[in-house]
């Protein structure tokens, strides 16, 4: 139907380059401890490259705006849903009623070192008792 | 020209092979509606086993474990089996193209290894039944559903299988309606079940990736133990919640805005007058799709969510009342000083106005947080749902079916019989769902085989008039084909409602394997009750 659009080489080689520097920079904010920003940036970082990919690689930015307007719109849903899903997992027990519940999961969770691993009852554990359809070896 | 004439999608061609491998819509359609019809039948049987172990207190017809998994089923079975794929399957698939003037859907042969996707998924979900069943409820609220030694990987699977059938529908008919329009057939000038068909599709393909990322992570939690909801790893037990219902509430849009679609089209042709605010209820259902996406916590108020979230979802569930009032409103100013005629279709229409506004403001009534907190997880939430979507859907999904039955298949069923089952749908439906109103609000939780003694009365009257309920949609349904077999043919040219859509002026009835003889040529928009007369033209 519409014509093809014709990338020169050089932006095809100038795309490639920033993607290699890109991997670079996730290899090496691996080894920079963020804390809690580390996932962010990580998830920013792979999102620009896969933008990348997308624009130019898959000619998205020369294509149909109404597939621009679409892979606008996947972005924003899942903007919709990681967001509104924080304010949940990262303002739980905001009342502050009971300490115990405040930020449960960082805090409690023996995945961070900070209690024993336990099971569904509170029962320690050393690798996996009951359950034979689990993994044994996550940790 | 008379043996073209006779020439129709049932007859031609003929032989099984051309059933099996058929690109035509109208073929595949059917075919939805067939295994739609059955699959409804089943979640019915499994509805009607659980009203007659409530019938009394106590365990007397099936154990508690049975009945965990006739709920999980009978859940599962009539959401992802039925409602959601064999709506638009069938009487979307049947309509649309012959709506917007085309011979077939933008992707014919997508739109088969859609249905053959689906029925790859059914066959997951029919070995679930023979192996034993599934008890986690059709919501496989996590860490139950990883814990549960029941059938929870075939039933997810099959729902992670028909998720892409439900995708590749969607966007099939997101492509027709952009592309297949004939020339002159404005966005303005659709039918509105083909907007409501466009509000469905985007949902279908915006939120059922959700569903099919929410069912990997949790076959990957029961084999691999990577802990995302499991609070001993680092994970949450209640984002699974966030997973589910992101997909979900979606999808009950998925689930009633072909519903809406439906009636928008049988109350003004049955009341022969123009639609009432076309481009409010055009432009409120793409906002229905949206605002639908952002209240999803409103299933999670007593999960121990933030209290922050609780607030912002209360107050966004709000903002649904709007378009859906805005859509009620129209219906009935529709019918306002119109020549309203009281068709099986019509029936069904004005049950569908009684029902969905019942259900729709209980669920502003769930939507209050401290309401709720009292609420959920009661037989309020039980009622509620049901009359949005037995009350809603499957009301507008049968008046639909009585209304495109003889355009569809070329055959009028009896009226009378049909306004009869239609009547006693209305009163079996509101003598069933009715008292669970009344059972929720003093406290019966859902899904428990026995209750206490104070419940007895309510119960039981709830089981008897789902009896009535029951016997009245198998009268409508053996009506519906029973007509194949009293032979009582419709004339192909004939227009028994007076419809003014491409369905009902340009194609015959049964319509032809290529739809129309010729492209059709638009005259007036599909509601020009006020400009044009359309004749209604019946058998001699
Ligand atoms: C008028 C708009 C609606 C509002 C404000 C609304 C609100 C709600 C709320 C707040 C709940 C959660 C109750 C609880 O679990 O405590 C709920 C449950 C439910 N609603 Fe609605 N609703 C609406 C329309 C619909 C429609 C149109 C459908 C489907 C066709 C639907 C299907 C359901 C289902 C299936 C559940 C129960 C899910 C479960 O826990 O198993 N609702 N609704
Ligand atoms: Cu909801």
């Amino acid at each position: 139907m519409s014509e093809h659009h014709i990338t020169p080489l050089k932006t095809y080689l100038i795309i490639a380059s920033l993607l290699l520097f890109l991997s670079g920079v996730t290899v090496w904010v691996s080894y920079v401890d963020l804390g809690p920003l580390n996932i962010v940036v990580a998830m920013l970082v792979a999102t620009v490259k896969a933008s990348l990919v997308a624009f130019f690689f898959m000619h998205l930015l020369w294509d149909d705006k109404k597939n621009l307007t679409l892979f606008l719109m996947s972005l924003m849903f899942f903007g919709i849903f990681v967001t509104i899903t924080l304010l949940d997992t990262e303002f739980r027990g905001d009342l502050g009623l009971n300490p115990e519940v405040k930020n449960p999961i960082n805090n409690r969770a023996a995945f961070y070192d900070t209690l024993p691993l336990t099971d569904t009852h509170g029962h320690p554990v050393d690798g996996h008792s009951d359950d034979h359809d689990k993994d044994k070896d996550h940790h | 020209m008379s043996e073209n004439k006779k020439q129709n999608y049932l007859n031609h061609p003929k032989g099984l092979m051309s059933w099996i491998l058929t690109l035509d819509h109208k073929r595949i359609g059917l075919m939805y509606l067939v295994s739609g019809i059955l699959f409804f039948f089943l979640g019915g049987l499994l509805a009607l086993v659980m009203r007659f172990e409530l019938a009394a207190p106590g365990n007397d017809v099936i154990s508690n474990e049975v009945y965990n998994n006739a709920y999980t089923l009978h859940g599962a079975i009539m959401i992802f089996l039925f409602i959601i794929p064999a709506i638009p399957g069938a009487l979307g698939n049947i309509l649309l193209p012959l709506m917007v003037g085309a011979k077939d859907v933008a992707f014919p042969r997508l739109n088969l290894a859609s249905f053959y996707i689906y029925s790859f998924g059914a066959l997951f979900a029919m070995y679930t039944i023979i192996n034993g069943g599934v008890d986690t409820g059709w919501t496989f609220y996590t860490p139950y559903s990883t814990q549960s030694s029941s059938n929870v990987v075939p039933m997810t699977l099959g729902i992670f299988i028909i998720g892409f059938s439900s995708i590749l529908t969607g966007l099939n008919f997101i492509a027709t309606i952009h592309k297949m329009r004939i020339p002159g057939l404005t966005w303005y000038k659709l039918p509105l079940f083909v907007w409501a068909l466009y509000g469905t599709s985007l949902v279908q393909i915006t939120a059922t990736p959700v569903l099919a990322i929410t069912m990997v992570l949790l076959m990957l939690e029961r084999f691999l133990g990577i802990g995302i909801f499991d609070p001993a790893l680092g994970g949450d037990p209640v984002l699974y919640q966030h997973f589910f219902w992101f997909y979900s509430h979606p999808a009950v849009y998925i689930m009633i805005l072909p519903a809406f679609g439906i009636i928008s089209e049988i109350i003004p042709v049955h009341s022969r007058k123009k639609i009432w605010g076309y481009k409010f209820i055009a432009y409120s259902t793409l906002s229905i799709a949206f605002i639908g996406f952002l209240v999803w916590g409103h299933h999670m108020f007593t999960s121990g969510q933030s209290v922050f979230s609780q607030i912002v979802f209360s107050f966004i569930t709000y903002f649904v009342g709007i378009p859906t009032g805005v859509k009620i409103f129209s219906w009935i100013l529709t019918m306002y000083k119109g020549q309203v005629s009281f068709t099986p279709p019509m029936m069904y229409a004005l049950a569908f106005l009684f029902l969905f506004t019942i259900g729709g403001l209980t669920g502003i009534f769930l939507g209050a947080v401290a309401l709720d907190i009292h609420l959920h997880d009661t037989y309020f939430v039980v009622a509620h749902f049901h009359y949005v979507m037995q009350g809603g859907t499957i009301v507008a999904f049968l008046g639909g079916l009585h209304h495109w039955w003889p355009k569809s298949f070329g055959v009028m069923y009896n009226q009378t019989v049909a306004n009869i089952a239609a009547l006693g749908v209305f009163i079996g439906f509101n003598g069933t769902f009715f008292p669970q109103f009344l059972l929720g609000l003093r406290g019966m939780p859902r899904r428990y085989a026995t209750y206490d003694e104070q419940f007895v009365e309510l119960h039981s009257y709830s089981t008897f008039w789902s009896g009535i309920l029951g016997l009245s949609i198998f009268l409508a349904i053996m009506n519906l084909f029973w007509s194949f077999i009293r032979k009582n043919k419709v004339d192909p040219g004939s227009n028994p409602w007076g419809g003014m859509s491409l369905e009902w002026t340009h194609t015959s009835s049964p319509p032809h394997p290529h739809n129309f003889e010729e492209e059709p040529v638009l005259q007036h928009g599909p509601y020009d009750y006020d400009k044009v007369i359309v004749e209604k033209t019946y058998n001699k």
